[in-house]
């Protein structure tokens, strides 16, 4: 409980934190009271309409994706496993590529998350027709590395096919994953998926404890594995599917904030879902905050920040790993 | 009390059964040791009592819905199988799992008493993950202990054991049988399964080829034509001894 506390408090500051930070400069006392009574012109609107939809979609794609994987490393029982591992977030890319490529995306906006979503439909469809309805963690696993492969070929046909440099670049800018310039539609477009997304993982705390003790065990103390399945990889899609139909491919806040948290929760899985959670949350906050310190005038991608931190952070881990093997 | 019914069971790999036509009832008060060579279908039969696997026949486990089905028995699966490095515990905790979400002041009790009876006081707060096999062997049995059902299914519960580990876990469930509640357990050792247990199930190749007490079923006919092996047999202070000595030509 203290550890979800801390967390929480945490949270709470980097959000106050994301909306005070930004290249208008406006002061403390004005920005907050613009947000809440909307007095004042300009400071309302970067307030209301950059700041705010900014920080929300932190801390919603940042909870998503440490939940998700959280969710995803326990049902798999490993702790290098991932959300990206069922091929959602490839899939949802593929389909915000497509958007932008054939340009619907310039004409109407919500065109390229409801594309992205779709994509990630699509992939848990594909999904379980090629793992079948009871398949084990291994056919998952396998499926999900080939509807990856599937959806980077195509993304990379999309590339390859395009008219023009500019469209090309847009495409991999959008790619590296951001919360620049994003709107309160984004925030509304996400939210009804992750909540679906949140309500199904919040259900699968005492299944993914008891599959501490491994499929046999799990399953003979009363928890049905399909039906586990079947709430994990939806509520993973939803949540991934619609982190990155709002901000791109943000990596290894999946993979490394359940990882980091689960010593400081006794391992259970159960704890570490709403631990990872918050820790996602505040690890997006705080890398979107960065990007806006570091290079404000460059337009630093918060994806590419996540993988320059996570990956030597996921060195270390290894790092360890192996001192505690040897 | 009938506790467990097998009605003409049938696991088949492909064409090949695995385990044939086994019928039998456990009751309450029995401490059932499941014998029988590598290979004889000793843990299917277990896994597909339980209804983990798909099987021909009846089974009144696998006929349960899970969820009840987890009340009505524990199983401890042969892999000793932990993936997070939980305290023990938390580890003995999942025993109550059946027995609704959040742990109550009887769940807590049902964890002690667990311990207690595993000699694992001492270790409530270790790492599961940094103990050793024997030691998480141990906790493991605690763990279905803590469920508390009418009826334990446990695959080699004794193997890798200490030979004091090994007596004390047999005596936990000599004493469970004894409270009234029943035990299958699928034992390599035949002294152990000797002295221990009420009644042996003999298996070969699928089949159950002897059902009865342990001097009826260890005889040096069945252990010549089903192990291969020669025996010394005898009674030793009340009970069945039983000292594998030689493989037979």
């Amino acid at each position: 409980m203290r550890v979800l506390a801390a967390l929480g408090l945490l949270v709470a500051a980097l959000f106050a934190a994301s909306l005070l930070v930004g290249p208008a400069a406006m002061g403390l006392g004005p920005s907050l009271r613009a947000l809440v009574t909307g007095e004042g012109e300009a400071v309302v609107l970067v307030m209301r309409e950059i700041r705010l939809p900014r920080a929300l979609l932190g801390v919603m794609v940042g909870a998503a994706l440490g939940l998700a994987g959280a969710a995803m490393q326990g049902f798999l029982r490993n702790p290098l496993a991932e959300p990206g591992l069922i091929g959602v977030s490839p899939a949802a890319s593929l389909g915000a590529v497509l958007a932008l490529q054939t340009g619907v995306a310039a004409v109407w906006a919500p065109a390229l998350p409801l594309a992205a979503l779709a994509g990630a439909a699509g992939a848990v469809a594909l999904l379980f027709v090629l793992a079948g309805p009871r398949g084990g963690a291994l056919t998952l696993i396998l499926a999900g590395i080939a509807l990856s492969a599937l959806a980077g070929a195509l993304v990379a046909l999309v590339l390859n096919l395009s008219p023009n440099p500019f469209a090309a670049m847009e495409i991999v800018f959008w790619m590296m994953g951001s919360l620049a310039d994003r709107s309160m539609l984004h925030v509304s477009l996400a939210a009804p998926f992750m909540l679906v997304g949140v309500v199904l993982l919040a259900r699968t705390g005492r299944g993914l404890d008891a599959l501490t003790l491994g499929e046999d065990a799990a399953s003979a103390l009363g928890v049905s594995l399909e039906r586990l399945r079947l709430q994990v990889v939806i509520g993973v899609a939803a949540l991934v599917g619609a982190a990155t139909a709002v901000a791109g491919a943000v990596g290894f806040v999946g993979l490394v904030v359940p990882h980091l948290l689960r010593p400081l929760v006794g391992a259970r899985p159960s704890a570490l879902l709403p631990a990872a959670a918050l820790g996602g949350a505040a690890v997006v906050l705080a890398a979107d905050i960065a990007t806006r310190l570091i290079a404000p005038d460059r337009d630093l991608k918060l994806g590419v920040l996540t993988a320059i931190v996570g990956a030597p952070f996921f060195f270390r881990l290894i790092w360890s790993m192996r001192r505690g093997m040897e | 009390m009938t506790l467990l019914h097998l009605d003409g069971l049938t696991v088949r790999r492909g064409a090949c059964p695995v385990v044939e036509g086994v019928s039998l009832s456990v009751a309450a008060g029995e401490f059932v040791g499941l014998i029988g060579p590598n290979g004889a279908g000793k843990t299917t039969l277990l896994r597909a009592a339980l209804g983990l696997l798909a099987h021909g026949g009846r089974s009144s486990l696998s006929a349960l819905p899970v969820a009840a089905r987890a009340r009505a028995a524990a199983f401890l699966p042969q892999a000793r199988e932990v993936a997070w490095p939980v305290s023990v515990e938390t580890l003995v905790a999942l025993g109550r799992v059946p027995h609704g979400s959040g742990l109550s002041a009887a769940d807590r009790m049902a964890v002690d008493r667990a311990l207690r009876r595993m000699g694992l006081e001492a270790f409530r707060a270790r790492d599961a993950l940094g103990l050793s096999g024997g030691e998480l062997a141990r906790v493991l049995i605690a763990r279905v202990l803590a469920q508390e059902a009418p009826l334990v299914l446990a695959d080699e519960p004794v193997a890798g054991l200490d030979p004091a580990s090994q007596i004390r876990t047999m005596q936990v469930f000599a004493d469970l049988a004894r409270e009234g509640r029943g035990v299958v357990a699928s034992v390599h050792d035949l002294g152990l399964a000797a002295r221990h247990c009420t009644r042996l199930v003999l298996m070969a190749k699928g089949r159950v080829v002897a059902d009865g007490t342990p001097g009826a079923v260890l005889t040096a006919g069945n252990l010549a034509t089903v192990f291969g092996i020669r025996a010394w047999l005898a009674e030793v202070e009340g009970g069945p001894v039983v000292v594998p000595l030689e493989v037979m030509e």
